[in-house]
C-alpha cells in the first residue's frame, strides 16, 4: 500500500475534525497599466483588467476543490498600490477607484479585493495624500474594497505625520460607518515594513517587484497544530513542542504548495508564494491562543505567553521553509484578537491587556489585529498605539501592522459584535494618560542603526 | 491601433465607422457601450472584436515551461484516489461502495477495515482509469450513505503525496 493507515486518517482528521483548509487562494494583479491622464478612463481599466484576469479566479479554485478534495475557503484579488496606479490622474478624489474595485471584485464573484494601498513611509506623493484624504469614503461607500498604507520601514523609519493621518483616517472611517460598529476599520490596516505578497486580507496588495499577475496561496490550520499538541500532553519538554509544531506546519504547507501550483498552472500565471500563517477564525478549536495555553500559559496573556507565541512562530516559519521554497507573505501566527475565540475568552478573563498584546506582536508574524479601541479614543491616543507598534516593527526588521476599530459609542470592557469572520470584541482600555506633546511634533522617527545588535 | 486598453473616450476620440485593435487590446465594458452607441465597430484582428485571452506577462510563460518539472514527491502509479469510509456498520455498506467503484472502473488496489463496537471505518486506494472525471467519481460516491448511516470522503492521492512523501 503506498501510503499506511496513519497517514491516510491523519490527513482526513486534518479537513474533517481540525478544520483544516487552504485559507485563500490570491490573484496578484499589476495596474500599472491602468495608468490615464483620465480619471474615468483609468477607472475603466482598472475594472477591466481585474475582470479580465480575475474571471476564471472562483471557478479554477472550485474545480481544485472538487478535484483534489480540499476545502478552499476564500478566493481574492490582490492589485498594484492605487496611488501608484491614480498619479496619473493627478485627481484629488480617488474613491472612483475603490469603486471599480468593488464593482469588478463583484462581477468575478469575490469577497474582498485588497490594494487600496499607499506607501509613505518616507513622504507623500500628491496622489498618495489624495488616497489617504480618500480612504474614509472609500471603505464606506463599498463593500470589498480593503485598504493598507505603509507607514514605516527599518530602512526610512517612522513617517510620525503620516502615523497622525492615519490614525484620523481611522477615526473619520470608524465615524462613516458607525451604523455597523465601525466595520470600515476592519477593512483598513497600516504596516511597517510591509510585504509585497501578502495574500491575506486586509493587507493584501503586490509591490512593484512582483510579475503581471501572479498566485498567491494562505494556509490555515491552528486547529491541526493544537490537535498535534494536545496528543503530545503536557508532559514533553519545549524541543518536543517545537519539533510537533514544526512537522504539522511542514504537512500544511505541502497542501498550499500543492493548491498554489495546481491554481497557477490553471489559470496560466506565476505560482508566488505560500503564507503559512496560523490563521484563526472564530469557530471552536480554530484558535491560536489554545495553542498557546497547551503549550502551557494558564490563560493566552499570563507570563510566559510571548516566550511561548515565539517558539510557535518559528517552529511554524522552519517547517514552512521545509515544506516550499516559495514561503513568503507574512508566514507566521496570526493574533487577531476579536476572529480568535481564545483570544476573546483572555481578554473577558482579564488575562489579556493591550500591554501584554503589544508584547506578543514583538514575535508573533503580524501586529495589534482586529483590536477594538473606545469610540472616543482620540488622535493622539491611536497615533500613540500605531506609532509604538511600527517602531516594534522598524527595530526588529520585521513585518508589524496595527487594525485597530474605534467602536463608536463604546468604552473600555463594553462588547461588540461584527458577525462571521470578524468576530467579536472586547474593547481594551488604551489607559489614562496621554501622549498630546509627542504626538503634536509630528516630523519622522530616523532609520535605526542596525549595526550594534545588542 | 497598439492599445492595451481601449476606453469610452479613446471611442469618443477616434470615432469613425470603424476601429481596428491589435491583438490583445482590452475593450473596457464602457467602451463596447460607447461604440454601440455610436455604431462604430470595433475589428480585431480576425474580423469582430472579441475579447482576448488574459495576458499573464512574461513571467507566466516561463512558469508554464517550468511548473511540470518542479520535483513532486515519489509517484505512486496508477493510484488516483483514497476513499475513506466511517459510519454504523450493517451487511451491504461494502458492497455499496464496491459497486458505486466498479460502476466508474475504478480498481481498487487495497482495502483496510476496522470495526470497534457498532462502527467500522474503512479506507479504499483505488486507481481511476484515464479519461474518467475525478470529479464525477468523487460526486458520485460522496453521495452514498447519509446522517445515521455512514459518510463517505474522497481525496486525490496527490493529496497524500504532498503531505507524507518527501
Amino acid at each position: 500500500m503506498p501510503f499506511t493507515d496513519h497517514e491516510i486518517l491523519e490527513t482526513v482528521r486534518m479537513f474533517e475534525l481540525e478544520t483544516f483548509d487552504i485559507r485563500t487562494t490570491t490573484l496578484g494583479i499589476n495596474l500599472l497599466d491602468c495608468a490615464d491622464p483620465d480619471l474615468e478612463s483609468s477607472c475603466e481599466k482598472v475594472y477591466a483588467k481585474i475582470v479580465h484576469h480575475g474571471r476564471n479566479l472562483v471557478e479554477t479554485a472550485g474545480s481544485i476543490e472538487s478535484d483534489l478534495g480540499i476545502p478552499i475557503i476564500n478566493k481574492r484579488v490582490a492589485t498594484t498600490p492605487i496611488a501608484l496606479v491614480a498619479a496619473a490622474s493627478g485627481s484629488k478624489d480617488l474613491v472612483p477607484f475603490a469603486r471599480a474595485m468593488d464593482a469588478a471584485a463583484e462581477e468575478i464573484g469575490i469577497d474582498y479585493i485588497g490594494g487600496y494601498t499607499a506607501y509613505v513611509h518616507k513622504g507623500y506623493s500628491n496622489a498618495d495624500h489624495a488616497l489617504l484624504e480618500s480612504i474614509p469614503e472609500a471603505l464606506a461607500s463599498t463593500a470589498r474594497v480593503c485598504s493598507s498604507v505603509s507607514l514605516a520601514t527599518t530602512k526610512a523609519g517612522i513617517n510620525m505625520d503620516a502615523v497622525s493621518h492615519f490614525s484620523r483616517v481611522v477615526l473619520d472611517t470608524a465615524r462613516l460607518t458607525a451604523s455597523e460598529g465601525g466595520l470600515g476599520c476592519a477593512k483598513l490596516v497600516c504596516f511597517s515594513n510591509p510585504v509585497e505578497d501578502n495574500p491575506f486580507i486586509a493587507g493584501a496588495h503586490i509591490g512593484i517587484g512582483e510579475p503581471e499577475t501572479v498566485l498567491n496561496v494562505g494556509v490555515s490550520g491552528p486547529g491541526v497544530v493544537r490537535s498535534a499538541l494536545e496528543r503530545l500532553g503536557p508532559e514533553a519538554d519545549l524541543l518536543a513542542v517545537a519539533e510537533t509544531i514544526k512537522r504539522t506546519a511542514f504537512k500544511i504547507t505541502r497542501m498550499g504548495e500543492l493548491v498554489g501550483r495546481e491554481a497557477a498552472r490553471r489559470l496560466g500565471t506565476v505560482f508566488g508564494i505560500v503564507d503559512v500563517s496560523l490563521a484563526p477564525t472564530p469557530a471552536v478549536g480554530d484558535s491560536v491562543a489554545d495553542i498557546l495555553e497547551l503549550i502551557g500559559v494558564e490563560r493566552t496573556g499570563a507570563p510566559g505567553t510571548t516566550a511561548a507565541l515565539a517558539l510557535l512562530t518559528d517552529a511554524v516559519k522552519k517547517g514552512g521553509a521545509m515544506a516550499s521554497s516559495s514561503v513568503g507573505g507574512l508566514s507566521g501566527a496570526f493574533i487577531p484578537v476579536s476572529e480568535d475565540a481564545g483570544m476573546i475568552q483572555a481578554v473577558a478573563d482579564g488575562a489579556l491587556s493591550l500591554a501584554k498584546l503589544e508584547a506578543m506582536t514583538t514575535v508573533c508574524s503580524v501586529g495589534l489585529d482586529m483590536i477594538a479601541v473606545p469610540g472616543d479614543c482620540s488622535q493622539a491616543t491611536l497615533a500613540g498605539i500605531i506609532a509604538d507598534e511600527m517602531a516594534i516593527g522598524m527595530v526588529n526588521q520585521k513585518t508589524t501592522a496595527v487594525r485597530a476599530i474605534p467602536v463608536p459609542g463604546k468604552g473600555p470592557g463594553e462588547t461588540h459584535d461584527w458577525g462571521g469572520l470578524l468576530g467579536t470584541a472586547i474593547v481594551q482600555d488604551p489607559g489614562k494618560f496621554g501622549s498630546d506633546v509627542f504626538h503634536s511634533r509630528g516630523g519622522r522617527i530616523p532609520a535605526p542603526i542596525q549595526s550594534y545588535r545588542n | 491601433m497598439t492599445k492595451r486598453f481601449l476606453t469610452a473616450e479613446d471611442v469618443r476620440r477616434l470615432g469613425g465607422p470603424e476601429i481596428l485593435l491589435e491583438e490583445g487590446t482590452v475593450v473596457t465594458p464602457q467602451a463596447a457601450e460607447a461604440a454601440a452607441t455610436a455604431g462604430v465597430r470595433l475589428i480585431g484582428p480576425a474580423g469582430a472584436y472579441a475579447p482576448p485571452l488574459p495576458d499573464r506577462g512574461p513571467d507566466a510563460a516561463r512558469a508554464k515551461a517550468t511548473l511540470p518539472h518542479l520535483p513532486e514527491p515519489s509517484t505512486t502509479d496508477g493510484i488516483g484516489l483514497v476513499v475513506t469510509v466511517v459510519g454504523r456498520n450493517r451487511p451491504g455498506v461494502l458492497a455499496e461502495i464496491t459497486a458505486a467503484l466498479a460502476s466508474h472502473e475504478c480498481d481498487v488496489a487495497d482495502i483496510s477495515q476496522r470495526n470497534v463496537g457498532g462502527y467500522f471505518h474503512t479506507v479504499f486506494t483505488c486507481a481511476v482509469p484515464p479519461g474518467r472525471d475525478f470529479g464525477s467519481v468523487k460526486d458520485s460516491l460522496q453521495c452514498l450513505g447519509g446522517e445515521g448511516d455512514y459518510v463517505v470522503r474522497v481525496m486525490h492521492e496527490s493529496v497524500f503525496r504532498f503531505m507524507h512523501r518527501v
